[in-house]
């Protein structure tokens, strides 16, 4: 026995050493700050659930700021990635109502989706006006929160002339040394291999070219980023911020906005339809895209949805990145053809 | 479990002994002639044990079963990918728990049962993969031997071309069974500890040499430990979803999970809860099938007593230097590889930043540990997986003793029931899991996380548990039947407390395995809830991948010096 008692000891001081390694510090970020000067417009107390694949420090922030103005509107978050996202609202959708107020995730493909099975509320956010209309839902069920484009990354210490267009990657010169996420896994290169199909100047021919070059279709665009800026492969398709914030930790890693121009996801937000804090939903939505909002997603490295808050250190001025706005219809129409083309073509 | 097999016949149970010329002990008796008056007790606990099963396993399975029968999505899935993923996960389970076994089982006798130098610290290093999520591991690999990692790079500089990049079949195959032999470890040398030495030195006084009498005399005896060894691993790597998804998708190498994960996230079909609940059903009747060969398998067995006399290590002789420095090598290749891999990370600020002295910093270190969310997921988890660990250990150990020690009819069925969902991916788990949540009570609560792990997890203690036991012979029990002892005391006096260390090993394990989970979790999770595994996750998420290697990095460690001070109760 008395065996027994020593691995009980060994795995109880396990299970305090991890205790321990999780509480070296506690720096709690208190959110609380209530400035009384914005009481006047601040919500009664309310407590709103939101469903996010945003990263849990950059919502935190978000939350922090939201807070400021509405110092009693209590925003729980539940973050996960889209997939994990869309198991769990498709769970509680099987056996009742979604437990979310909003939705803060993904593209507007799946907004779409919700929006036709009349899971989504409809709400324009106030000084709609103001916001680039391409991420506003003309039937005002979302609104987009950022732009994210896909780009191509390379790794400076190896690659001496990055590739400045689409076209470029299916140079030879690239062969073995590309990667990119799967269509499968991300929903952004799931509707980036849409676009570019769709597209008149890339199309089929381009990305049969591309596979030519065997890129490395790599999980998703996390491991991409990784994957170029450790050198694994030197050159990446892969949305821009994960870029430039490795840029700015100190990887040798830098952006090129292709010339063709780029797609995009709009990581959109919309409000459930059974939600039982309307107003207070409606408050965060607008907070997202108002000025202070669209001002920390710069900060958070994001493209924002306004013209007035400039952009993220390191990024182009809006108006220099040709972006490409193709018919969401078409593209969602084609966009299970347009993966399954791409699986084909990069075995 | 094969005792239950033969259930109808009263009286002795041979197993086999007429292939055997060693010296087992007498057979069973004959319980059936009182069986009558004191099955109440035994009874009781039986059913006990199946309505938690039913509670915990069926129920959830249940969900996933309607859910999949609820429209008929098979045409669609044969239609697309599925036979070729079935495929391949087929293989790449039953090949990575083939070589994990006999990893695990060479390095149990090498650790456990010869003088190889510096066997305490060698059995530490072996055990690390067990502490590494398989997601961290598997992006620490590629670094190692991804295509221009410094391996394939120095060869290629060689020899003009790539030595082996990790990505496809292969690699998943290799991974999987990097990950998965220290579970093969640990249970065989648990059944390994069972058996008397003093066999080996008869046969080696009777001038057999160390490596016929460990053929002969100790590998048999350890059949029925590789066999739970291999059926644990082989069903549990059958849902990984980390390794496949990671190293197999980029060569197009899809797996039954990761199909999953293609369902439910690229958004190209209708109902995706239908059509993964449908492909856990496949795989649930994969698992069945592979618990049915189990039992076939296992129908011929060993016994023998337990040793009083103390452990003999077998002298290696003029093999001991070039067994020491290749044993070491191979362990070390693949344990601290992916250590130094994610120690160089943990220590840079951002990947492809050069390793230099001047460049290293404890940021990560710091950002890892100190954000809030931390230190809430290491309570969360810790707490989760000490309870999921305690009640699969009681849970395991009965069901693992009932099964073994007793016989039912329904014996059988009890033990599936404990193994099916090690073959279901953790994502239709959790699926199952939030659909009766509303219903019991449970959503959005810590224990909603626990239920699901308890679930996950039991199959390894029960596996841990009856593998040693179906290798001992009944007279103990017999003895104790005798003195006037109940069937009940009997399991509980006798049964109970030979398995115990099995349990706690099974137990350890599932601490080990639930304290960096992550699919389960990250669906389950209340919000603002953490956990380490989704901890982790976030970070990368986030784009911090040097603060999340960092952070399993501590997690390695800190588990590392605990299992150090449990491998210190052996010699």
């Amino acid at each position: 026995m008395s065996r027994t008692t020593q691995v009980v000891s060994a795995a109880t001081l396990v299970a305090l050493g991890l205790a321990l390694a999780g509480c070296s510090t506690t720096a709690e970020a208190d959110s609380t700050a209530a400035p009384e000067a914005s009481a006047a417009e601040a919500l009664a107390p309310a407590t709103i659930t939101v469903y996010t694949s945003e990263p849990q420090e950059k919502i935190d922030a978000i939350v922090a700021d939201f807070n400021v103005d509405q110092p009693d509107v209590t925003v729980e978050v539940f973050r996960a990635g889209t997939g994990d996202l869309t198991a769990r609202i498709e769970a509680e959708r099987t056996t009742g109502d979604v437990q979310a107020d909003i939705l803060l995730a993904a593209d507007s493909a799946t907004f779409e989706t919700y929006k036709a099975d009349d899971l989504l509320l409809a709400y324009s956010p106030a000084d709609i006006e103001s916001l680039n209309q391409d991420v506003v839902d003309p039937d005002g069920f979302y609104v987009g929160t950022r732009i994210i484009p896909t780009v191509i990354a390379y790794n400076t210490g190896m690659i001496d002339s990055p590739p400045t267009s689409w076209a470029d990657l299916t140079d030879t010169d690239y062969a073995g040394l590309i990667t990119m996420p799967n269509p499968d896994v991300s929903g952004a290169a799931a509707y980036n291999a849409a676009v570019w199909l769709d597209n008149a100047d890339l199309g089929d021919e381009w990305l049969v070219d591309l596979a030519a070059n065997q890129p490395v279709i790599a999980d998703s665009n996390g491991p991409v980023s990784q994957a170029v800026a450790a050198g694994t492969q030197p050159v990446g398709v892969v949305v821009d911020y994960l870029v430039r914030e490795l840029a700015a930790a100190g990887s040798p890693i830098e952006v090129a906005y292709p010339t063709e121009g780029v797609p995009y996801v709009s990581q959109p937000v919309g409000i459930f339809a059974n939600t039982d804090e309307q107003a207070a939903s409606e408050a965060f939505v607008d907070y997202l895209v108002s000025a202070d909002g669209q001002a920390l997603a710069v900060e958070q490295s994001y493209l924002p949805v306004r013209n007035d808050v400039g952009t993220p250190e390191g990024a182009p001025a809006m108006d220099d990145i040709a972006i490409l706005t193709p018919d969401l219809d078409v593209i969602n129409d084609t966009k299970a053809a347009a993966v399954a083309r791409f699986n084909e073509l990069f075995q | 479990m094969s005792s239950s097999s033969k259930a109808p016949v009263a009286g002795p149970v041979v197993s086999d002994r007429a292939r055997s010329r060693l010296p087992l002990t007498s057979s069973r008796p004959s319980p059936r002639t009182d069986a009558r008056r004191t099955v109440a007790g035994i009874d009781l606990l039986r059913l006990a044990l199946w309505l938690v099963c039913a509670a915990v396993v069926l129920v959830p399975l249940g969900a996933i079963v309607v859910l999949a029968f609820s429209a008929n999505h098979l045409p669609l899935l044969l239609s697309g990918d599925i036979l070729q993923a079935g495929t391949n996960s087929l293989v790449s389970a039953v090949a990575s728990a083939a070589i994990a076994v006999a990893a695990g089982t060479a390095l149990a006798l090498l650790l456990d049962r010869t003088d190889l130098r510096g066997r305490r610290v060698l059995r530490l290093f072996a055990l690390t993969p067990l502490l590494v999520p398989p997601f961290v591991g598997a992006i620490a690999w590629i670094g190692i031997a991804g295509p221009t990692g410094p391996i394939n790079k120095a060869w290629t500089d060689w020899f003009g071309g790539p030595l082996w990049i990790i990505y496809g079949g292969d690699g998943v195959i290799a991974l999987l069974a990097i990950h998965s032999y220290p579970i093969a470890y640990m249970i065989v040398s648990a059944a390994l500890r069972r058996i008397p030495t003093d066999l080996e030195q008869a046969a080696r006084i009777s001038g057999a040499s160390a490596v016929r009498a460990v053929r002969t005399i100790t590998l048999p005896l350890l059949k029925p430990a590789m066999l739970s060894a291999f059926i644990l691993i082989a069903v549990g790597n059958l849902a990984d979803f980390g390794i496949p998804s990671i190293i197999g998708l980029p060569e197009r190498y899809v797996t039954l999970s990761t199909l999953i994960y293609r369902y439910i996230q690229s958004g190209t079909v209708e109902s995706p809860l239908e059509v993964i609940a449908t492909i856990g059903v496949v795989l649930l009747v994969v698992a069945a099938l592979a618990m049915v060969v189990d039992l076939l398998v296992s129908r011929s067995r060993w016994e023998l007593d337990d040793s009083a006399s103390a452990v003999q290590l077998l002298p290696l002789g003029v093999a001991r230097l070039p067994l020491t420095v290749g044993t070491w090598l191979v362990v070390l290749a693949i344990t601290l590889l992916p250590l130094l891999a994610l120690l160089s990370q943990a220590l840079l600020p951002a990947p492809g930043v050069p390793l230099t002295w001047a460049n290293l910093t404890l940021d990560n270190i710091v950002r890892a540990t100190s954000a809030p969310s931390t230190l809430v997921g290491a309570t969360n988890s810790v707490l989760l997986s000490v309870l999921a660990g305690v009640i699969c250990g009681v849970l395991g150990l009965a069901i693992g003793t009932v099964v073994t020690r007793t016989r039912a009819r329904s014996n059988t069925a009890l033990k599936t029931v404990a193994m099916l969902p090690q073959a279901i991916p953790g994502l239709v788990i959790a699926v199952g899991w939030l659909v009766i949540a509303p219903r019991i009570g449970l959503f959005n609560t810590p224990w909603l996380i626990l239920c699901a792990y308890v679930m996950a997890f039991i199959a390894i203690v029960v596996q841990s548990v009856s593998a040693p036991l179906s290798a001992t012979p009944m007279t103990a029990e017999e003895a104790a039947r005798i003195s006037g002892a109940s069937r009940l005391r009997a399991l509980f006096d006798i049964s109970w407390r030979m398995a115990v260390p099995a349990a706690i090993a099974g137990s350890v394990l599932v601490v080990l395995t639930a304290v960096r989970e992550l699919t389960i979790s990250v669906l389950l999770l209340a919000p603002g809830a953490q956990t380490l595994g989704v901890n982790i996750f976030s970070l990368q998420q986030a784009g911090a991948y040097n603060a999340a290697s960092a952070l399993s990095l501590i997690i390695t460690l800190v588990g590392l010096a605990g299992l150090g001070l449990a491998a210190r109760r052996d010699r």
